[in-house]
């Protein structure tokens, strides 16, 4: 102890605060190249949140890079200063030191605050991406083995494998699969979602910058899953409405209204089991899975209103199923994420309504 | 024989009785109740699929040369890569961990006669190659082809050799459960007088957090696996979101074991490391309750960040971030032991012996890969990175640049004792310096592949030519790498053929295993020592009395007997 004692007072070695000034030197001037490195260069940016999540990785590289400066600086200088030599005898031993209860507790406070620093940082990003105003345009992909389908509001038909965007507008992308797992990822969004079956994922972002950019599948659907790709277009908005009206154009007008009289119970029975029982129970409105249980979706005095504000109708149900809901509990996708048809639609609301006649005798 | 294992709870008594080493060759060497022989058992079998599992690895580097695959279909390539993944984590570095350096060293490091429970440890070993020939085995009907994470519903749909998979994963898994709890008990209650918790070789501590996390994450996993074979034979609906099942289900039960997996693959590396440093700079090691203690954390810790690797799978947005600032939490205790091996390094005497080549590098490349790894935990960054080549480059940096290295380190370092005989130290040292650079130049390029757009999993990059120019350097960092191999493999087969032969304790290391012979007798020590101290104070006397001399002879350090200490055991 004494030993240890003694060379505790001494000096921290031959060239410490040399080493560690040079080390920091290094790191300064690798910080500066990564704050002015071009990412944006490397994989073009869309617009946000790719700019911010750049910044965070900036931001988490200059931090990174300092601390594996600093540990693979000492780790080297510690190993040629402290090396054992020939003249130190066969039986020669290093300096007795256990601990140092101060040295301890500043490096897990440091690397604490570091660590907070860097989540908040996170959060505050993530906060950002999840209050995007948007919803300006709201459209779908869907993933297939082995491509991308999309479909945009009040188009009867949906577009493969190329996504056109108008410039300077907010999209909420929902996102889902009609088979396996997929993943929608542009590196340029700097964003990705899986596509799940069954469920549906948003991404939101703002195109700000005009060009053709990456769409990849990042999670593994098949033989084929390396060549799942797709262009995502960012237009100006004359080029978009063009586009947007071409196809238009190419598929015929909107399509029929749908025919209520027409449903068929037992139909939709069936395709309640595939479509909505993963959310919707058919109990009350309380007995819920994701949304409420639809079984008295017509006779509940407790609930007359549907989440809409609108009264529960025959007519006000099938707008829903149309169009999809999206509150605070989770997303109802709509009829294009559903893959629902207008018989479909039909008769999912016959056997709506029939559940809620069985309950009231 | 199991009654072997009684023999440590009255250690310290010279009249404790040893029972006879069995001599039949099928007893001795093929069924036996030895942990000592176990664990060699178990590092030639995960040695032998480290060959097969690296070779596959080869052939994956090999087909990415060019962008439209070089040598293989994508179906072949992607049943490759699966095999490549499933088998370098569960038949290499889980048994190389947990079996072999486990069942090695820590009943030596306790000073036990065997584990626990000899029967079950022998049963837990069969278990492994069974298994291994059961998974690869699965190249005959048709390789599994969605990763080591076979994520539902491809996987259901999957060629048949999933459902083997399953089967495989299912019995390692069984395995490791019981290898954990074997591992829990013996550390608990068969540790030599006198060594309390806080007298305990690092090693130890770590492979009593392994075996907790092994004994409960386990669990987990077998239940997944069962389901999803039942799902592709019998058409039980677990995972299929059309019939009431959920693909997220499999996401959460497989990383609710995968993710302390990962801690499984490392933890014992951390305790190898802790072992190395002090032995080759001379040093106590820096912090040693610290140490300890972080490993526990780690483990603890390492329950409650599993969904980490889902934040794009479509969980609710929120529940990120609990997850996000668990796992960054852990980036403290990690931390700390890095802080403490360099604080080990400063005024050490360092010998540059291979094993503590491996164990800096370990803590250059492992460094990095934790870095990487605070940066994949943070949402936003990991809706960029997650499922590309950033997410291979990190995970090779944390289980070769981290797990390998260490396992290299450990090898290096017990060989003498587990051979009885040394390896060439310039051969060593030519095999780190290669591996290490072949090593960075093979993973460093696939970060910056991940991030310009070239997702894992991938049989070609047609698409994106450009990848080409980096995917050709790492492979030809992927064969120095093999190059590599072949000079530990040289090394290895020289040494037992004509090494010269180890002293009980070549390195003057502390710890008990070096107290006996080289390679140690069947019952370990013949008369189990009591333990007066931590083992890492040099300078001072051996902490350890009651040893048989002639055994602990080869230690240049004063006989046990002679310590000045009192003998109160």
């Amino acid at each position: 102890m004494a030993q240890s004692r003694a060379h505790r007072k001494m000096s921290l070695g031959p060239g410490f605060w040399p080493v560690t000034i040079a080390l920091t030197i290094v790191n300064v001037a690798i910080s500066y190249v990564i704050a002015v490195f071009p990412f944006e260069q490397l994989v073009p940016i869309v617009g946000a949140p790719a700019d911010q999540i750049d910044t965070l990785f900036r931001f988490m590289s200059v931090i990174g890079n300092a601390i594996f400066v600093y540990v693979l600086g000492y780790l080297v200088y510690f190993a040629i200063v402290w090396r054992w030599r020939p003249s130190d005898g066969p039986d020669a031993i290093g300096v007795q030191v256990h601990d140092v209860p101060k040295l301890e507790f500043w490096w897990t406070v440091v690397p604490s605050i570091i660590v907070a620093i860097i989540a908040i940082f996170s959060v505050r990003i993530w906060a950002g991406m999840q209050n995007t105003p948007g919803d300006v345009l709201t459209m779908e992909a869907i993933g297939h083995q082995f491509k991308f389908e999309f479909r945009y509001p009040k188009m009867k038909n949906s577009v493969y494998d190329s996504m056109h965007v108008p410039v300077d507008t907010p999209v909420t992308l929902n996102v889902t699969s009609a088979d396996v797992l997929h993943s929608f990822w542009s590196p340029s969004l700097r964003i990705k979602a899986d596509m799940v079956p069954g469920l549906v994922q948003t991404l939101r972002f703002t195109p700000e910058h005009i060009g053709k950019y990456a769409i990849i599948c990042t999670e593994f659907c098949g033989t084929q899953h390396a060549n799942m790709a797709a262009a995502l277009y960012v237009d100006s908005q004359q080029a978009f409405g063009a586009w947007l009206s071409a196809q238009a154009r190419q598929q015929g007008q909107a399509s029929a209204p749908v025919a209520l009289g027409s449903g068929q119970a037992a139909a939709g029975q069936a395709l309640f089991g595939q479509k909505c029982s993963t959310c919707h129970s058919i109990g009350p409105f309380n007995q819920k899975i994701v949304g409420p249980g639809l079984g008295h979706l017509f006779n509940d005095p407790a609930h007359p209103a549907l989440v809409t504000g609108e009264k529960a109708s025959p007519a006000a149900i099938s707008h829903i199923l149309i169009s999809g809901y999206q509150g605070p509990i989770g997303v109802m996708p709509n009829r294009q994420a559903n893959a629902l048809s207008n018989q479909d639609i039909a008769n999912l609301v016959a056997y709506l309504t029939s559940l809620s006649q069985k309950k009231q005798r | 024989m199991a009654v072997a294992a009684h023999a440590g709870f009255i250690g310290g008594d010279t009249h404790d009785h040893i029972h006879p080493e069995p001599q039949g060759f099928i007893r001795k060497y093929v069924f036996s109740l030895d942990a000592k022989v176990i664990g060699i058992q178990y590092m030639v079998a995960a040695f032998l699929f480290f060959l097969i599992s690296g070779l596959l690895a080869e052939v994956v580097r090999t087909q990415l040369l060019v962008p439209r695959g070089a040598i293989l279909s994508n179906d072949t390539y992607n049943g490759v890569y699966s095999l490549h993944g499933s088998s370098m984590v569960w038949m290499v570095i889980i048994p190389l961990m947990t079996g072999a350096f486990g069942n090695f060293v820590m009943p030596l490091q306790i000073g036990a006669r065997d584990v626990a429970f000899p029967w079950l440890n022998l049963l837990s070993f069969w278990l492994f190659p069974v298994s291994a020939v059961i998974l690869f085995s699965s190249f005959l009907i048709g390789a599994p082809d969605a990763g080591w994470t076979e994520y539902p519903p491809i996987s259901v749909q999957g060629p048949a050799g999933t459902s083997l998979w399953c089967i495989a994963i299912f019995l390692i898994g069984i395995s490791s459960t019981m290898t954990g709890l074997n591992f829990m008990v013996t550390i608990v209650k068969m540790r030599a007088p006198g060594m309390t918790f806080t007298r305990m070789p690092l090693f130890v501590w770590a492979s009593l957090a392994t075996a907790l996390l092994n004994m409960v994450a386990t669990a987990a996993l077998s239940a997944a696996t069962a389901a999803l074979f039942m799902e592709r034979q019998f058409n039980v609906p677990f995972y299929d979101p059309t019939r009431g099942g959920s693909p997220l289900l499999w996401q959460h039960m497989f990383w609710f074991y995968s993710h302390p997996a990962v801690y499984i693959m490392i933890l014992p590396g951390f305790g190898i490391v802790s072992e190395v440093f002090p032995t080759f700079a001379r040093k106590p090691i820096f912090g040693y309750k610290m140490i300890a203690f972080s490993s526990i954390a780690i483990a603890l810790l390492g329950f409650m960040v599993w969904a980490h690797h889902m934040f794009t799978s479509g969980m609710a947005p929120w529940l990120a971030l609990p997850f996000m600032i668990l796992t960054m939490v852990i980036a403290v205790p990690t931390g700390i032991k890095i802080f403490s091996w360099l604080a080990t390094l400063w005024g050490g005497k360092i010998h540059f012996h291979p094993a503590m080549l491996f164990s800096l590098g370990f803590i250059a490349t492992f460094t990095f890969g934790g870095i990487t790894g605070v940066f994949l935990s943070s949402v936003p960054f990991d809706y960029d990175a997650h499922g590309t080549y950033f997410i291979v480059a990190h995970i090779h940096y944390v289980l070769f640049g981290g797990s390998v290295f260490a396992l290299y380190s450990g090898l290096y370092y017990w060989w003498p004792k587990i051979t009885g005989r040394m390896m060439s130290n310039t051969l060593g040292v030519w095999h780190f310096w290669l591996t290490f650079l072949a090593f960075n130049v093979t993973f460093l390029p696939m970060h910056l592949l991940g991030l310009w757009g070239m997702p894992r999993r991938v049989a070609q990059y047609q698409l994106h030519p450009e990848f080409q120019f980096w995917n050709d350097v790492a492979s030809v960092g992927s064969y120095v790498l093999a190059l590599s191999t072949l000079i530990l493999i040289y090394n290895m087969v020289q040494s037992l053929l004509r090494g010269r032969r180890a002293p009980g304790n070549p390195w003057n290391a502390r710890t008990l295993e070096w107290m006996t012979t080289s390679p140690p007798p069947y019952y370990n020590f013949r008369t189990i020592p009591a333990v007066l101290k931590n083992p890492y104070n040099f300078g001072e006397p051996l902490p350890y009395i009651g040893l048989d001399e002639a055994e602990s002879a080869g230690s240049t350090h004063p006989p046990a007997g002679s310590s000045p200490l009192p003998a109160h055991a």
